[in-house]
């Protein structure tokens, strides 16, 4: 009765065995109940029968047993290895905490790593990923038009175009216009402009979106005659009306012209391609500007369109019916020929072309993070290699490798989950400042967030990252050989297997640096050759400033040359601001107007094709202050008006492109832009050319002319003056006011700022793009050191030997340095080729600069070779010290 | 012998089992022994019924089991009653005498019951 201990050990011996358990319950209990009977007088024989005839069907009580058994060690499973992950993870803890200094650096090179990567992915996130915020976005597309034959890639559609495919199209289940611009809203506090969307009648059906208050646009709006309705945003409902939830139905003034508001659109609403906050959208017929423009010739392209697209049609179906449409649209309207409609997602047309820079970046902190892992994976490798006597003894003990490996595993774990913590903390602080990345209409369409989707991000990332990291050192300590290690003990030379991935890790990193780096050097080579761009003009000391007339209280064109002459005459008055002139469009900061043209006196051109030019109409002062020169002939003079004979004066490309070989001066051009139809003007001069678009592409022919003989309702006021741009935006305002004191001046700015910000987005992504290579770089220079330190402090015995035999410390040095040298020019060698590989994706994000520049491989090569040679200089010193005899004895 | 012999009411088995267990461990046959000792021969426990019983019992944590040997120095298994085993037999003695109890009254009835308040 007395249970003997002995027996516990027969579980330990075998593993558990629950059949085997079952067997011999059931056979003892046969048994005795044999030796029973047998002491009740039974023949054994007989009495094994009757034992057996009483227990019955022996088998289905085993198989029950066995059944039982086996579940119930599957449970012991789990739980026992549950209890070790435990015991893991409360090592793990231990050891990381007895080695801080090693903790903090894996976690802080992991959270950079991790933070970098998952503040780029919630961009991403946000912008190429989150669909957009409309009712079944994914049926949305963008509507555009391009022409080929003169590389137009994108451009709105005409008019007619567009009622076409708004009467006809079989693939839309609805098609709808917009317009920008502002109008000026009066009688509610200051007179403002209000940026305005003109929208025809479907907008709202084909983004399905419901209003806060009141009513969307309907139908009826859009037709001539209705009465003149507005939709006000949230935010201008609030920040002007004080929120009245009375005020569907009551008047506003927009251009001095009664508005009956329909209703109020959530701030959450945005206009696709559209930034404003403030914004409201009337029918496009109510518009003082657009209505009349659509009468305008099929050429003019003004029109931003949206569809959506039927149930049951797939883009691609809509994209090849466009197709067809185009030639047919040729045949009906002959001035559309060459242009070629097109669909594309509406996402993919809104985000347009931040995508490949975003993609760089990912790429980027992807290779960062891989550096990154690298030397974690070397630091641990150190550590496995100095805890092989440990790991020895245990295998010894009879841990079996496994258990082992996943100890380590869970250390790195833990590493890898602490980086990405830290590497969450540090995304949330900087995501509100890479919104920058962005154009300010797509950050409103996309604010950026740390949502789910990047958290689960940063998650996975941190548990490849550990599991990148900890894989080699875990491969190294279970294949050792636990017998050489014991006896060697952690002092001994280590195997040669982990030797090589200890340098293979470090080539990797020079690689992943130098593409890396190559990356950041393009971007660097790129920008500044945009900045020494010389645009043409000379911005230094002007200041403009923004003037719109509502259109109906000045109708006419002569009202806008009164105004502008008025305007100008009143600021010419004062000494200071002699040196000021009114045009539009500004270069570079407003979009350029793009017009046909006809040279006289030249041969018809082939239908469908023209000859375009970009259009300024401009005061005479223009060109005096933004410094642009003259080259041939005369400039404007005030002399040349309305009632004087029209001229223009054009660009030096124009006249090379059209007039080789020839005198344009004094030949006639025909152009115009609306109101005026085609006017025949005489060139009268020349000028140098300008960067009228960006910086960024080269100046293409333009046509300048008279702001007198063409006038605009407003345009930009540039000043060239010594005085502080508040002083001049100053002296605008009040000119204009003395005029019309109801007229809003905006957009002042001094010019210099202005294009500053015009290439705000290069220069960011080249900061981030340095920010990061910096990071790769200092990390590679870590791991090398790390590398090759460890090497040194490996081999302090056989460095010994090698100077007791006779070796120099500058042998001794060389033979150190060479090694890294090897290292390193491998690490270039493959990093070169993978940039050569790589930096093709980049193409469209260089300006000025190849993707194979050879003199930016040459000078980040000579960079990373010196930053790694410095690296390995630091333990080299150190084996040159080696004194032979302490390195001798201390074994 | 198979006259006298009572069917064990299902979940009876396993508090017989546990109360058997309440003096000290105890193998599989010994425990069938002590129940049909302990009822005057009344309650036999099949084998068949008692080892699956066991098994259940020991997964469910109410009894140990160890193995050790027997007094004729064979090798058996023993049973013990685990804390939580002896907290679940009080559970079941305080269930099993509410039930025999109102059976018994059931069983012993003169008259019908009165009739239930409708109110």
């Amino acid at each position: 009765m007395k249970p003997n201990r002995l027996w516990r050990r027969y579980d330990r011996l075998t593993g558990p065995d629950p059949a085997a358990d079952v067997n011999d319950e059931l056979r003892f209990h046969l048994e005795a109940k044999i030796d029973d009977l047998i002491a009740q007088g039974w023949e054994p024989q007989a009495a094994r029968q009757e034992a057996e005839r009483i227990f019955g069907d022996i088998r289905a009580v085993q198989h029950i047993g066995e059944r039982i058994g086996e579940k119930r060690q599957r449970r012991k499973h789990l739980s026992v290895y549950w209890s070790d992950w435990l015991q893991d993870l409360r090592y793990a803890v231990r050891m990381l905490v007895k080695s801080p200094g090693f903790t903090l650096v894996a976690v802080l090179t992991l959270a950079l790593g991790i933070g970098a990567n998952t503040t780029i992915f919630s961009v991403i996130n946000a912008v190429l990923l989150r669909p957009l915020p409309y009712t079944n976005p994914g049926r949305l597309v963008g509507v555009a038009e391009s022409r080929p034959a003169a590389s137009v890639t994108a451009a709105g559609l005409s008019w007619p175009v567009f009622t076409e495919l708004q009467d006809h199209s079989q693939v839309f289940s609805a098609v709808a216009g917009v317009a920008g611009h502002a109008l000026t809203l009066t009688g509610h506090g200051e007179p403002a402009d209000v940026s305005t969307v003109a929208v025809t009648p479907d907008f709202f059906t084909v983004l399905e979106i419901q209003p806060l208050l009141g009513r969307v646009l309907l139908a009826g709006d859009g037709k001539r005659g209705a009465a003149a309705a507005v939709v006000l945003s949230e935010n201008l409902w609030r920040s002007r009306f004080g929120a009245d939830p009375n005020i569907a139905g009551s008047s506003i003034t927009l251009d001095q012209r009664t508005y009956t508001v329909a209703g109020v659109m959530p701030a959450s609403f945005h206009t696709p391609f559209f930034n404003q906050t403030e914004q409201m959208w009337i029918p496009l017929v109510q518009d003082p500007l657009f209505s009349g423009w659509t009468t305008r010739p099929p050429q003019v392209h003004w029109m931003t369109v949206i569809a959506r697209l039927r149930p049951d049609v797939p883009v691609r179906k809509a994209q090849a019916e466009m197709q067809t449409v185009s030639p047919a649209l040729a045949k009906q309207f002959p001035e559309e020929s060459g242009w070629l409609l097109g669909i594309e997602p509406l996402q993919q047309a809104v985000v347009g072309n931040v995508r490949p820079q975003l993609l760089l970046l990912l790429g980027a902190v992807a290779l960062v993070l891989l550096i990154a892992c690298a030397n974690i994976a070397n630091l641990l490798l150190t550590r496995a290699t100095s805890r092989s006597k440990e790991i020895a003894l245990r295998i010894a003990l009879g841990a079996s490798k496994r258990r082992i490996a996943r100890q380590l595993l869970t250390e790195s774990t833990v590493l890898g989950l602490l980086g990405g913590a830290a590497g969450i903390g540090l995304a949330c602080w900087s995501v509100s400042a890479l919104a920058l990345l962005l154009t300010p209409q797509l950050r409103q369409t996309y604010p950026i967030r740390l949502d789910g989707a990047v958290l689960g991000f940063a998650v996975v990332l941190s548990m490849a990252a550990s599991l990148l990291s900890g894989l080699a050192p875990v491969f190294y300590a279970v294949r050792s050989n636990p017998q050489q290690n014991l006896r060697e003990g952690a002092g001994a030379g280590e195997a040669r297997g982990s030797q090589r991935a200890r340098s293979f890790l470090a080539i990797a990193e020079v690689a992943l640096a130098m593409i890396i780096l190559v990356g950041a050097g393009l971007l660097l080579r790129s920008f500044s050759r945009l900045l020494a761009v010389s645009p043409g003009f000379e911005t230094e000391h002007v200041v403009k400033a923004e003037i719109s007339l509502p259109r109906f209280q000045y109708a006419r064109p002569e009202q806008w040359a009164a105004f502008s002459n008025d305007l100008m005459m009143r600021l010419h008055s004062r000494p200071d601001l002699q040196n000021s002139a009114i045009a539009a469009p500004l270069p570079i900061l407003d979009g350029a107007i793009t017009l046909p043209f006809v040279i006289s006196g030249n041969p018809p051109l082939p239908q469908g094709t023209a000859n375009t030019a970009n259009y300024v109409t401009a005061s005479p002062q223009y060109f005096g202050v933004m410094g642009i020169s003259v080259m041939r002939g005369r400039l404007f003079t005030e002399d040349d008006n309305d009632g004087a004979p029209p001229v223009a004066v054009i660009s030096q490309a124009l006249a090379k492109r059209y007039f080789p070989n020839q005198d344009p001066l004094g030949r006639q051009l025909v152009f115009g832009f609306t109101p005026q139809g085609h006017v025949s003007r005489q060139i009268v001069g020349v000028v140098a050319d300008v960067h009228d678009v960006s910086l960024a592409k080269n100046p293409g022919p333009m046509m300048y002319v008279p702001f007198a003989q063409a006038p605009l309702w407003g345009g930009e006021v540039v000043v060239r003056s010594r005085l502080s741009t508040a002083v001049v935006s100053d002296a605008v305002r009040t000119a204009t006011h003395a005029i019309d004191k109801d007229l809003p001046v905006t957009k002042i700015e001094s010019f210099p700022g202005a294009l500053d910000a015009s290439v705000a987005e290069p220069r960011f992504r080249t900061l981030l793009l340095g920010i990061f290579s910096g990071i790769a770089l200092l990390l590679a220079a870590i791991g090398i050191y790390g590398v090759v330190s460890f090497s040194v402090s490996r081999r302090t015995r056989e460095i010994g030997v090698r100077m007791a035999l006779g070796a120099s410390p500058a042998g001794v040095m060389r033979l150190v340095i060479g090694e890294s040298a090897k290292l390193l020019l491998l690490g270039l060698a493959v990093g070169i080729a993978g940039a050569l590989v790589l930096t093709r994706f980049m193409a469209t994000l260089l300006f000025g600069v190849a993707p194979t520049d050879p003199l930016t491989f040459g000078v980040v090569a000579l960079l990373l070779a010196f930053v790694a040679l410095a690296a390995a200089y630091v333990p080299a010193r150190r084996a040159m010290r080696v004194d032979p005899m302490v390195a001798l004895r201390c074994e | 012998m198979d006259k006298n012999r009572l069917d064990l009411f299902r979940g009876t088995l396993d508090v017989l089992i546990l109360k058997s267990l309440i003096w000290g461990p105890l193998h599989g046959y010994s425990i069938t022994d002590l129940i049909r000792r302990q009822s005057d021969e009344v309650l036999l426990v099949e084998e068949g019924t008692l080892y699956p019983a066991l098994w259940r019992l020991e997964t469910k944590g109410f009894l140990e089991a160890e193995w050790g040997l027997s007094e004729n120095n064979r090798k058996a298994k023993f049973y013990r009653l685990s804390a939580k085993g002896k907290r679940q037999l009080r559970q079941e003695m305080q269930t099993w005498d509410a039930y025999a109890a109102a059976v018994a009254k059931v069983l012993s009835a003169t008259q019908p019951p009165l009739p239930e308040d409708a109110g």
